[in-house]
């Protein structure tokens, strides 16, 4: 079968979602090399410096003024901006359908006034309630607006994804979906199914409380938040995990070891993605122990199809690295395009993908909880999973999209390998130096960690390693981005093949199969949610009752 | 070669359900079996008055090692400050919050908790034997600007009959 699409529309929404993603990334990364060293032990505080210059309310206040750009730039703006871009510039590739040019342009304006006024509320001071924004610590309207509208703005997004798959659905009955496209389905089938309960929580507690000084109640908020707040988690994954299917058969040759596999293990996503947030609460008072131990075991489930992912990718390795001659137990290791920045930085992401999964599992661990709860332990975790396999991925694809998407070579091609390789080890430095000091105690968040000179003495080698670990990474986002920016302003242009593209399916498309059902698993998602949340709410809201209490500003 | 791949496969899928239901069942055990739970109870500060619970920040003794600590925690400080412990077996922790949310977490121990505004956490922490000394006691969640500045110290005091008799 063989489509004719032209992808005008998608490619010009994606070159600008994906520019703003790394502008993000720039600015965000440059708040984390300031937060990582001010708050080593015995290292120079740089937010004292700029303190001093008369900026900001002292060192402290700066601390978290720039805490919070870098979790909403880097956690929010990056991720869902790179997504949104990705899956407009897949979907009429993979699908041979385009995407509604009305939702391109309402999601592109939402989504860029809700950024400017969120960053107006957060540089200016006036939202330092960092990226989690727990009441009743309250930010100024601008922000909850402006994060609302991004939020909108990536529904009517997802909308017109959806749209293109019900057209695609009607021109090819009983066909399977592609396997990327289900990746690009799953992410925003997971992201409406989570911003729901944000965007009910924020409309009930927080605009009321920042607008007029409505008293909200902390744990009702934070159970909402989390509801959001886990499956916020996957919205960044799935997109890499899907990058990862796409492009790693791709580089090698080779189908995909299992499409079954890769299938399953997004509608595991769809289901058990959202009903796990109070693993973020387990020691939080009020909320009886066998709903928090019932969300960990769905926790446990949600992190299976994680490790179907690495065995097919991985397996997918093995079977192109023997067919290109390695044998023996690793031979197959080396046969492998090593050499290719994007590759490599796909299956350093993967690798690293494993460490931030065994953590996530010790973090959502019932028990174990207690001893990592909110230490730096935590910062550790995130930095592997959103941190390096989300946005590794997405640097590592991006060497492809300044070729194929906007139509220039990449300056100093030389060094890209060196990005994937010093994000990778720096990462690995930082984190597993985080984990440390967590485990010491160390807490996350707290701009100073002396406490008047009672500083634990095991907390401060683990927090200087960690700091040079976070140098050397920033050091390979910063090759990264002046690559980016500036082969997009002066890399040698090379003639795209658009408008014109071919769509072939590389194999004949199999019919559909139970695994192509998505309404089934959505409608058994919802069921989930239910009984793992119904319990909670039924304690907080009828068996205790709420206990409101005014907002404050930070 | 198929049939090879697809034995891994299952094995792999094996392997995953194992981990699955084997973490499972030890948290369940630990945690209901044992009483080892990550949580405490909570009631909200209205509760706390009407069943005349005292909120009145301090360490009171009230049997032979047997201790009940009040703590309010604030922005950007814990009343008391101080607490001192002589011998402790069980202490009865009521933390809470009248402003914003906190955390309290006693460096070196198992004791990590979030103080919610609006509710009494109460938790029952009984000190490993050998425990001795000053902790660092500090606020584990953003709770605004001076965030930094909130901590505060435990002393557990051991009479030597005591570290004699539980060593
Ligand atoms: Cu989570
Ligand atoms: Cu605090």
């Amino acid at each position: 079968m063989e489509t004719r699409v032209y992808s005008v529309k998608e490619d010009w929404y994606a070159r600008i979602t994906i520019a703003v993603a790394f502008i993000a990334l720039l600015l965000g990364g440059v708040f984390g090399v300031l937060q990582v060293i001010s708050r080593t032990p015995y290292w120079p505080n740089l937010y004292e410096y700029l303190a001093g210059l008369g900026i900001g309310g002292g060192a402290s206040e700066l601390y978290y003024r720039g805490l919070t750009a870098h979790g909403v730039l880097l956690a929010i703006v990056l991720t869902t901006f790179y997504i949104v871009g990705v899956s407009a510039y897949l979907t009429p590739r993979v699908l041979g359908v385009n995407i509604k040019p009305q939702t391109l342009n309402v999601s592109l304006a939402m989504m860029v006034i809700g950024t400017a006024l969120a960053a107006i509320a957060i540089i200016f001071g006036w939202a330092n309630v960092l990226y989690t924004f727990y009441l009743p610590l309250v930010a100024s309207p601008l922000f909850y607006i402006g994060a609302a509208l991004l939020i909108l703005g990536s529904w009517v997004f997802a909308a017109g994804v959806f749209i293109s798959y019900l057209e695609w659905r009607r021109a090819n009955p009983g066909v399977a979906i592609p396997v990327t496209f289900f990746g690009i389905m799953t992410t925003f089938i997971v992201w409406i199914m989570a911003t729901i309960p944000l965007v009910f929580i924020v409309l009930k507690n927080h605009v009321p409380a920042s607008l007029l000084g409505w008293e909200a109640d902390a744990l009702e908020s934070r159970l909402f938040f989390w509801w959001f707040g886990h499956a916020l988690v996957y919205f960044w994954l799935l997109p890499a995990i899907t990058i990862w299917y796409y492009y790693v058969p791709k580089a090698l040759g080779v189908p995909l070891f299992s499409e079954t596999m890769a299938k399953i293990a997004f509608m595991l996503f769809i289901l058990a993605s959202t009903p796990v947030g109070l693993h973020h609460q387990l020691v939080d008072p009020g909320i009886n122990p066998y709903f928090k131990y019932l969300q960990t075991v769905l926790t446990l489930i949600v992190a299976s199809p994680s490790m179907l992912t690495a065995f097919n990718i991985i397996a997918t390795m093995e079977r192109a690295g023997r067919a290109g001659g390695g044998d023996g137990l690793f031979g197959w290791l080396f046969k492998q395009p090593w050499r290719d920045p994007v590759f490599t930085g796909l299956i350093l992401a993967l690798i690293t993908f494993g460490s931030g999964g065994i953590t996530g599992i010790i973090n959502a661990s019932y028990q174990l909880n207690n001893v990592v709860h909110n230490t730096a332990w935590v910062v550790g975790h995130f930095h592997t999973t959103v941190g390096t396999a989300v946005v590794l991925t997405f640097m590592a694809y991006t060497y492809l999209l300044i070729r194929d998407l906007y139509g220039r070579n990449v300056i100093l091609r030389n060094v890209s390998l060196a990005v994937p390789i010093l994000w990778f080890v720096g990462m690995m430095i930082f984190s597993i130096s985080y984990y440390t000091a967590g485990l010491a105690g160390s807490p996350r968040r707290t701009s100073i960690v002396t406490y008047g000179g009672s500083i634990p003495p095991e907390w401060v080698l683990p927090m200087q390693i960690a700091a040079i670990g976070a140098i050397i990474f920033s050091l390979g986002g910063l090759i990264f981005l002046v690559q980016f920016f500036g082969s997009l302003a002066s890399g040698a242009r090379i003639p795209l093949t658009q408008p014109t593209l071919v769509i072939m399916n590389p194999h004949k498309p199999g019919p559909a199969t139970i695994l192509d059902n998505i309404r089934l698993i959505i409608v058994a998602a919802i069921i989930l949610n239910i009984i793992a949340y119904s319990g909670a709410l039924i304690e907080i809201y009828y068996l205790r009752g709420l206990s409101p209490v005014p907002p404050i500003h930070p | 070669m198929e049939s090879r791949e697809a034995v891994f496969e299952y094995i792999w899928i094996l392997l995953i359900v194992a981990v699955i239901v084997g973490l499972s069942a030890s948290m369940a055990y630990y945690g209901f079996a044992r009483g080892l739970n990550p949580t405490c109870e909570a009631y909200t500060l209205e509760e706390a008055r009407k069943a005349g619970i005292s909120l009145e920040p301090g360490v009171r003794e009230v049997g032979p090692g047997i201790y009940e600590v009040t703590i309010d925690a604030r922005q950007f400080t814990f009343i008391p400050r101080e607490v001192v412990l002589k011998d402790p077996n069980r202490v009865t922790f009521r933390v809470y919050s009248l402003d914003v949310i906190h955390g309290l977490s006693i460096v070196g121990t198992s004791v990590n908790i979030m103080v919610l505004p609006g509710y009494v956490a109460e938790f029952v922490w009984e000190p490993p034997k050998n425990a001795k000394g000053e902790f660092l006691v500090l606020c584990t969640e953003y709770c605004g600007i001076g965030h930094q500045l909130m901590y505060a110290k435990l002393v557990i005091e051991r009479s030597s009959a005591q570290m004699a008799g539980g060593g």
